[in-house]
């Protein structure tokens, strides 16, 4: 049999799993902007093609009534006009996905009667009924999802469940797309400990390593990752298996191991709170405890008595595709759902952060080195279409519990006004159609050093999160995801507790809650550190939950003056 | 309701005009709009629809825009056509709006051809 082989990488999350490999293809590199005008084109004419064809094979089987429906649709896209819009925000620079979503959002809300004197008519007709106009706007979202979904599609490559993903790097639609439920592991040859995939297999519990370079090995070969060592080993049954390397007792399908986790975060000596307890009253000389979430998987395992409330949602994975991305009732189902696992308990969700690196499968190429340029509020400013979906979701969803929103990426005041106004219109829509809402209290993210060192001229913002991953970042000069500058990135850690004493001094100054969601909030070591900071809050991946809190509580406590409870039914 | 036979118009062999009255349940939505403007693409001739009197004239072989035009019940549309078989667009199109756009008729009927 194949003889053993080992490559040793760097950890990315913590534990250990055995299952066939899997060789991801290269991902094809994403066009850029220059690469031509007619590109979003094709790509657009192309996904309407799929749709009709999808279409049309569901009308062939359907009944009458059905394929009346449907030969609606297939009307609606074989007609010139409808394209026309999109056509001509491709024109002006837009991408395939939101130029199409954006033209027919204006054709969506055309047939809703959104802006017209047909509303007045509507009562001749028949008092009693709905319009059948509007009724039509259902269609056209349907479409709209469909065509988009056509999109998307050629990014969704999945893998078999259990396998051990093995790539140059992973995009995080990748991950959010695949069942871990199974087991397995992933082993990069490239990627980072940093990456937004990272964090995500570390809140998942899916063994991870990374910097591995070159690896043997073929296609359903067993391959054992340890994301606690950072090793791989290729068959690993057939050498002597020692005890850092020996396989989980069973070894399929691969599963993780379930103690690994904590361990890499908690020492045994802080990691046994008990049954969870709740956490350290907000308010009190700790900060609080909140959790952040990146899938609603993640809210399945969250007992909402043992935190504060969600502290983050990144918004951009628990909405992963262009589809979902573009749809307001997408997004209030999945607020919805995240408010009723809360019970009551407060949720800060971020608007989506995009650009950058950070991809949306058929509407965001991630560009790693756009990590100064468009990304962020700096996106959803430019891309008001999408940003007007967002809002107008999160404002229906403060109608259901206690929602605040975070706006990512926030450089200088004029940009949290901008998306202040937006969300006043957007609520002033809805209150004139009668849609229940309530208009979410708004903070930043504190991520940019410009920001921080300016914290006092954002008044407006009701609360502070500071970024920390971001935020070194941006401090070392250092990308977080480049493995070449990572000591760089490490070592800005003095440079970091400066900026964050800085930070909490203006917060408080300010009369403003102060939290800290990035993965510095995670490492127990720091807990002492950052109690003494006075820090309204900590949100970290529930993974780190019990480490954290066992760490808070060892910890110090501080007097922190100014702001009293931090609780978000405080903000206005 | 029996309606006024259509007034056809013919200033000449390729120009054609008629004015009908929407009788049919709420209007053209979905349904009547894919058999009207299925109808009007079968013609090789311009043709548009104005709603009410509006000088406003609307390309009838585009669903995007019969729909949004949001033409109900007790409209008076007018339909226009310019070029080969205007007339027998214009005729046909009538038709079919004035017999309700065939909706309680089997499957198959709505392409437009007189009873």
């Amino acid at each position: 049999m194949a003889a053993p082989c080992e490559r040793r990488g760097q950890p990315a999350a913590p534990g250990r799993a055995l299952g066939p490999l899997f060789p991801a293809g290269e991902p094809a590199v994403p066009a850029g902007p220059g690469d031509g005008a007619a590109e979003p084109r094709a790509a657009l004419q192309a996904a309407i093609e799929r749709a009709i064809a999808e279409l049309r094979a569901l009308a062939a089987g359907a009944d009458a009534d059905s394929a009346a429906i449907l030969d609606f649709q297939i009307e609606l896209l074989l007609d010139g006009e409808l394209l026309a819009p999109a056509l001509a925000r491709i024109a002006r620079g837009e991408g395939a996905a939101l130029a199409f979503a954006a033209a027919m959002n204006e054709r969506i809300n055309e047939m809703a009667g959104e802006s017209d004197e047909a509303d007045s008519v509507a009562e001749e007709t028949d008092a009693a009924a709905p319009d059948p106009f509007a009724l039509r706007a259902a269609d056209l979202m349907d479409l709209q999802h469909r065509v988009l979904d056509a999109l998307a599609g050629r990014t969704r490559a999945d893998f078999p469940a259990g396998s051990v993903y093995v790539g140059r790097d992973m995009p995080p639609s990748v991950f959010l797309a695949h069942d871990w439920s199974a087991g397995g592991a992933i082993a990069l040859k490239a990627g980072s400990a940093a990456s937004h995939v990272a964090l995500l297999a570390r809140a998942r519990g899916v063994p991870m390593v990374v910097g591995l370079g070159a690896l043997p090995g073929e296609a359903g070969e067993p391959l054992l990752v340890d994301g606690t060592l950072g090793l791989v080993r290729l068959h690993p049954e057939a050498g002597g298996a020692d005890a850092a390397t020996a396989p989980p007792a069973t070894t399929s399908p691969a599963t993780p191991s379930p103690a690994a986790a904590p361990a890499v975060v908690a020492s045994p000596a802080v990691r046994s709170p008990g049954p969870a307890a709740p956490a350290a009253p907000v308010g009190a000389s700790r900060p609080g405890l909140f959790a952040n979430i990146d899938t609603l998987a993640a809210l399945d395992g969250l007992d909402p008595a043992a935190v504060d409330g969600i502290g983050l949602v990144r918004t951009e994975f628990v909405l992963a595709h262009a589809g979902e991305a573009l749809s307001e009732e997408r997004h209030l189902a999945i607020y919805r759902r995240l408010l009723a696992a809360l019970a009551g308990k407060p949720a800060t969700l971020r608007m989506f952060d995009l650009g950058g690196d950070k991809a949306l499968a058929g509407l965001v190429e991630g560009d790693r080195a756009a990590a100064l340029g468009l990304r962020g509020v700096r996106f959803l400013l430019a891309h008001p279409d999408l940003a007007r979906i967002q809002a107008r979701a999160l404002i229906r969803a403060g109608a259901l519990g206690p929602v605040s929103v975070l706006l990512p990426m926030v450089t200088l005041p004029d940009e949290l006004a901008a998306m202040a106004q937006l969300f006043d219109e957007e609520a002033a829509r809805l209150a004139r159609q009668g849609v229940e809402g309530r208009r979410p209290p708004l903070g930043i993210m504190v991520e940019v050093p410009a920001a921080a060192l300016t914290l006092d001229l954002f008044g407006q913002a009701a609360f502070f999160s500071v970024g920390t991953n971001d935020l070194m970042q941006y401090l070392a000069a250092a990308a977080r995801d480049d493995p070449a500058v990572a000591p760089l990135y490490a070592g800005a850690e003095t440079a970091m507790f400066r900026l964050l004493e800085t930070i909490c001094a203006t917060a408080r100054a300010l009369g403003r809650p102060v939290y800290l969601c990035g993965d510095l909030a995670a490492r127990p070591e720091m807990a002492a550190r950052l109690c003494a900071l006075g820090l309204d809050g900590l949100s970290v991946a529930p993974a780190h939950l019990d480490a954290v809190r066992a760490a808070l509580r060892a910890a110090p406590a501080v007097a922190r003056p100014g702001v009293g409870a931090p609780g978000r039914a405080k903000r206005d | 309701m029996a309606d006024a036979p259509p007034l056809l118009v013919r200033p000449s062999a390729h120009r054609c005009q008629a004015e009908v009255e929407v009788t049919h349940g709420v209007g053209l939505h979905a349904r009547p709009s894919v058999a009207f403007t299925r109808l009007a693409k079968s013609f090789p001739c311009t043709v548009e629809v104005a709603v009410d009197g509006s000088a406003d004239w609307l390309n009838g072989k585009s669903i995007v825009k019969i729909i949004g035009a949001r033409i109900r019940r007790g409209t008076r549309l007018r339909i226009r056509a310019e070029g080969a078989r205007a007339q027998e667009a214009v005729a046909a199109l009538s038709e079919l709006v004035r017999r309700d756009f065939d909706e309680d008729r089997k499957p198959g009927r709505a392409d437009g051809r007189p009873l």
